[in-house]
């Protein structure tokens, strides 16, 4: 009697636990991905959804998303249920409320090492610099005013902006102000227009010719030309709310951009239910190599994220072969 | 796929190697020649920032006569002598001078480019048929394509700034001075090229002392014409990074600040009517004889 009890309690257990991974399995059916309307985000939704869908047996759909609405309607409906790339500085706030009130949970990070792979700041070529290590600080810089003539006014330096009216234009106007780049002989130049700035610096790096520029990474731009980003020193986050980042701000003290901070944000529904996709979400970090590789791919191909995904799945066995266990891995190369 | 359903296009792959192929001609042409085509139009630039310093370099208020003085002489009426300045004033009084004055600048040499390009290539075309055959479609693309498309090849080769700008905005306003000069000359009574002929004029002198005086109210109309398409540009010149009424205007349009776009395009507007009454009276005035003369 004991022993049938308990073998019938283990039978019991087996089945449950065996009902259990079905379940999970099941549940996961149906997953929406929000693809953003940036390159890399668009390429980075559709590896998760390739993965998921081959690999973990969900149901994966793309649908598009933008960072803003996005957000909202996640933490709001629990729809979509992953943003694969989510921009956190321009919604950090409701972010952080929808996490404490375990609406959202952030899986981790997108890029590996986002402080130096990500974000925005101010560029000189790599040419420059082992020419002149000095380069890589504003000091250094400002004592090279030379190295960087501005070609409209050849006495003085010249450093190429941000485009009028992206908000970026005030924290640089801000930070020229600060560093006092003025009195060392530079002007501050406005390119017009995000594709003049690209063209600006492309022309120059094309022809080896000095720059000094405003950009942000991860881009195809600078995944394309090694440029090396302008040290600033610490970012203080209270001077940038207060007056760095506000437009006219009298007295501008010497700051640098924020980290940007790019991270895969899930629908705490979805998360509770799939601890195996949660766990590859997790695990899935890209090396900055791999994800320049991606957009460099997307731009010379002219390619669409889902092409781009798929090359990357079947070029770089190794970068994603690392995020997920030997057997999806194999379904994933088997679906390829 | 079957062809009568699906377009029979080129294959993605030929078509992306055809513009990859095309795209790496041109980096390699600007690396190799790049330096030498900017410096081709160095004294350009530094025609076009000296003009600017003059005008912003001036005090005010004798920029302020000076070009009401110029709409004087070309319309002899005391109204837009006094319309000139007030309107030149509230521009000052709204804090948009300096950027005018930029503008301005940038347009006038614009002008000048153009009517120095502009007039010899319409007297050319009036002369050939041929060359008005193979003139008037280049005309049509230039006034047709979109400015991008252009602007960021100019980009890559001469980099961000006025002389870029300027190029993108002859292409566009050159049209009407050739078309109007073209038109104009060949519009010239034979009766008065047969006079001249009659009294043994040679070609050149023909064409300086008759063609064109009499073809004059239309290459003024063409100029006028010019003059306004190059405002109607200063917006896209800011985008490849010209200083002038077009930031501001730019910078409006992608943060909605309405009051800002407002005032920086009504400058542009009341530009563009300083520029179109100077040249309508000076080509009215050109016209008067004409009044008096016996039919």
């Amino acid at each position: 009697m004991t022993l049938f009890k308990k073998s019938s309690l283990a039978a019991i257990t087996v089945a449950i636990s065996a009902i259990g991974t079905g379940v999970a399995h099941a549940e996961c059916g149906n997953v929406t991905i929000a693809e953003m309307n940036w390159a890399s985000a668009q390429a980075a939704a559709r590896v998760d959804a390739f993965i998921l869908k081959h690999g973990y047996g969900c149901n994966a759909e793309t649908v598009p998303g933008d960072t803003m609405p996005t957000a909202t309607s996640m933490s709001e409906k629990a729809s979509p249920d992953i943003a694969p790339e989510l921009w956190m500085n321009n919604v950090t706030e409701p972010i952080e409320r929808a996490v404490t009130q375990n609406r959202l949970v952030i899986a981790g990070d997108v890029l590996e090492d986002p402080g130096t792979n990500a974000g925005e700041g101010w560029w000189v070529p790599r040419y420059m610099v082992e020419k002149n290590p000095e380069l890589t600080t504003i000091a250094g810089i400002k004592k090279n005013v030379g190295l960087f003539k501005d070609p409209e006014d050849p006495s003085k330096g010249r450093v190429v902006g941000c485009p009028s009216g992206w908000a970026c234009q005030i924290t640089t106007q801000n930070l020229f102000k600060a560093y006092d780049m003025e009195s060392a002989g530079f002007n501050l130049v406005d390119p017009g227009s995000g594709a003049a700035l690209a063209g600006a610096i492309f022309k120059a790096y094309n022809r080896g010719e000095g720059v000094l520029a405003y950009y942000w990474a991860p881009t195809a731009l600078l995944s394309k030309l090694d440029m090396v980003r302008v040290e600033m020193g610490a970012h203080n986050a209270k001077e940038f709310a207060d007056c760095t980042g506000i437009a006219n701000c009298p007295n501008p003290k010497p700051n640098s951009f924020p980290v940007s901070e790019i991270k895969t944000v899930v629908a705490a529904d979805f998360a509770q239910k799939n601890p195996e996709a949660m766990a590859y979400l997790k695990a899935r970090v890209w090396q900055a190599s791999d994800f320049g590789a991606v957009l460099e791919f997307m731009e010379e191909e002219q390619a669409n994220g889902q092409v781009a995904a798929e090359w990357f799945l079947q070029n770089r066995p190794d970068a994603w072969s690392k995020w997920v266990p030997a057997d999806v891995a194999a379904k994933v190369k088997a679906a390829l | 796929m079957l062809w009568s359903s699906d377009f029979p296009q080129i294959a993605d792959t030929t078509l992306r190697q055809l513009s990859r192929t095309i795209d790496r001609g041109y980096l390699t042409f600007s690396r190799e020649y790049g330096a030498s085509i900017e410096a081709f139009f160095d004294p350009l630039l530094h025609f076009l920032i000296w003009f600017e310093r003059i005008l912003l370099g001036a005090p005010w208020w004798s920029v302020v006569l000076v070009t009401a003085a110029i709409g004087y002489l070309a319309a002899k009426s005391w109204k837009l002598f006094a319309g000139i300045a007030i309107a030149l004033c509230l521009i000052g009084v709204f804090g948009m001078w300096e950027n005018t004055m930029r503008t301005m600048a940038m347009i006038l040499v614009c002008t000048l480019m153009s009517i120095l390009i502009g007039i010899p290539i319409g007297i050319f075309m009036a002369r050939s048929n041929r060359g008005q055959r193979t003139i008037l479609p280049v005309l049509d693309v230039m006034q047709t394509m979109p400015s991008f498309v252009y602007l960021i090849p100019v980009v890559m080769l001469l980099g961000i700034g006025r002389v870029p700008g300027l190029i993108a905005v002859v292409i566009y306003a050159i049209a009407p001075v050739i078309r109007l000069t073209n038109l104009g000359i060949r519009l010239v009574e034979k009766e008065a090229l047969e006079a001249a002929d009659a009294f043994g004029a040679s070609r050149l002198q023909k064409l300086i002392k008759v063609q064109l005086p009499l073809a004059l109210p239309n290459i003024m109309a063409g100029i006028n014409q010019t003059i306004m398409m190059a405002l109607a540009m200063v917006v896209i010149a800011s985008m490849i990074g010209v200083r002038g009424l077009g930031q501001p205007v730019l910078q409006a349009v992608t943060n909605q600040y309405f009051a800002l776009g407002l005032f920086n395009g009504t400058a542009v507007v009341i530009l563009a009517i300083i520029f179109d009454r100077v040249t309508q009276g000076f080509g009215l005035r050109l016209q008067k004889h004409r009044e008096g003369a016996p039919q």
